[in-house]
């Protein structure tokens, strides 16, 4: 489709193909940059999900049987409550006159509201709590699978806790790491509603201009070129992930 | 090291609050008294759950969007089960080939399996009508979550087992019965739970191939927040949670146990 040539007379393309869709895109920069900056929000995206996402996964994978089960309902929870609605509750929490900016407002902390909402930081905060369950969960299977006894015997023969966490436990649960991240990452880049909703429109992301472009617009090749270049990007992203994780822990 | 294991102990609490807070945000203003979005709230009050209940809009969105989910995890269900099988135990050298073509929907990005799927139906001339598209798209991204769980219980387990039942003289469906499925059980009911909440949640695809008439509630809500700041949303979303609570605690009555 994004080799169709554009339309006329209200049609979403015409007969024909050519490549104007990709002279287009490559042509404008309004459209150009919004896709390293995409990108850039998912590797951002990702990377905080991990950070935040390996504890938790960790403390689950050791706690006790009947704590496992609420600790694991708690990161379950965020999957039980649609994109939509997660992202509405940011807007509550992130608003100008939202929970976080009227409590520092009240404690005399800030005098004027932080600006939380409608840019990048919001965005990120967002999309990180809405995908966190992609990462704790792949984490999880991955370290649920390492028998303990390993990490008694590494630390049996002497290893501290450090040395277990590093020469162990994160070697043997790289496939988790690995699939999570690439599974936030295609997430984070291919979301619309929470960088809709909490970028209102001046985060600019490459899929919501593709989303404008085929259902508002009804620019079906320039909208396709545009999802095209996008998903060529992210494919190269997460191969360039897979080989250097590849290479460093195989 | 003990002051490394405080600091990683406040870590995970502050993660976990992280996780939960904007939900409890949402349910506790669903039961704000004032006309606003405001919190804390200004008195409590369930008059934003009888306006929602008066809006057909959003009931008959909440109807749809159950029964689409119910019936694309049943199918999917289906399919990613049977897929899954043929991965782990039958494909030969073409299995790396039928995995990555099963979790394309999941690698890809949803909304170019949407575009896809819209220039398709188009092109096949049936558009968007009768939801065959929007019902299709809810399978497809249903399926990769169905096929992961299923086939990661599959290789946890032995195919011996199989092979011990079946020279012990069970025939190929009793040994698929009293073997294989309660093998992939946990696999099956996580892939399922998975599935419906994906469904129910989902907005890419619903979002383009929605069509006309009767759109799935994460559409409906969008569409509302766009222009409307009342609580209402609030108490949807609310009433939208607890649905997908009751469907998760339900599914895991059913075949969690199992596992």
């Amino acid at each position: 489709m994004s080799l169709r040539m554009p339309g006329s007379d209200g049609k979403p393309y015409d007969p024909g193909f050519g490549l104007e869709a990709y002279a287009q895109f490559f042509a404008e920069d309004y459209y150009l940059s919004a896709l390293p900056h995409t990108i850039w929000l998912g590797v951002i995206t990702t990377a905080l999900c991990l950070v935040l996402g390996y504890p938790l996964a960790l403390h689950i994978a050791t706690a006790s049987r009947r704590w496992r089960g609420i600790l694991y309902g708690i990161v379950l929870s965020p999957l039980l409550v649609g994109i939509v609605i997660r992202s509405y509750g940011w807007t509550i929490l992130l608003g100008n006159t939202g929970v976080i900016n009227k409590t520092l407002k009240d404690l005399g902390i800030i005098a004027r509201p932080l600006k939380l909402m409608y840019n990048d930081f919001g965005v990120v905060l967002a999309l990180a709590h809405v995908f966190l369950p992609f990462m704790v969960l792949p984490l999880l299977a991955a370290l649920q699978g390492i028998d303990p006894a390993i990490g008694q015997a590494a630390r049996s023969l002497g290893a501290s806790r450090l040395t277990v966490f590093r020469r162990v436990t994160f070697p043997v649960s790289m496939p988790g790491v690995q699939s999570g991240c690439i599974l936030v990452f295609v997430l984070a880049i291919s979301s619309y509603v929470t960088p809709a909703l909490i970028g209102g429109m001046r985060v600019k992301t490459t899929t919501i201009l593709v989303v404008d472009a085929l259902t508002d617009q009804f620019l079906w090749p320039f909208g396709s070129a545009m999802a095209f270049v996008l998903a060529v990007s992210a494919g190269l992203v997460v191969v360039a992930f897979a080989l250097l994780t590849r290479m460093k822990w195989k | 090291m003990r002051l490394a294991e405080a600091l990683l102990a406040i870590f995970r609490v502050l993660v976990y609050i992280f996780l939960l807070a904007p939900i409890a945000v949402v349910v506790l203003a669903s039961f704000n008294a004032g006309n606003f979005l405001t919190f804390p709230p200004q008195g409590l009050s369930l008059r934003w759950f009888v306006t929602f209940l008066q809006n057909d809009v959003f009931i008959d969105a909440i109807v749809y969007s159950a029964v689409l989910a119910a019936l694309a995890t049943a199918v999917s269900l289906v399919i990613g089960t049977m897929a899954a099988l043929y991965y782990v135990r039958h494909a030969g050298r073409e299995a790396e080939t039928v995995r990555v073509l099963l979790l394309l929907p999941l690698i890809l990005p949803e909304i170019l399996t949407a575009i896809a799927l819209l220039f398709f139906f188009y092109e096949i001339g049936v558009g968007l009508e009768h939801k065959i598209a929007l019902f299709t798209g809810h399978v497809l991204m249903t399926l990769p979550f169905v096929f992961l769980n299923v086939t990661t219980s599959l290789q946890g387990s032995d195919e011996a087992c199989e092979l011990a039942a079946r020279s012990l003289g069970a025939s190929r469906m009793k040994a698929f019965r009293r073997i294989t499925l309660p093998l992939a059980a946990p696999g099956l009911a996580t892939g399922g739970v998975f599935a419906f909440i994906i469904s129910f949640d989902t907005f890419g695809i619903s979002f383009i191939l929605k069509g006309t008439g009767s759109a799935p509630l994460p559409i409906q809500l969008y569409d509302y927040l766009r222009f409307n700041f009342t609580p209402e949303a609030a108490a949807v979303s609310t009433v939208s949670i607890l649905f997908t609570l009751v469907a998760v605690v339900a599914a895991d009555r059913l075949f969690g146990r199992k596992g």
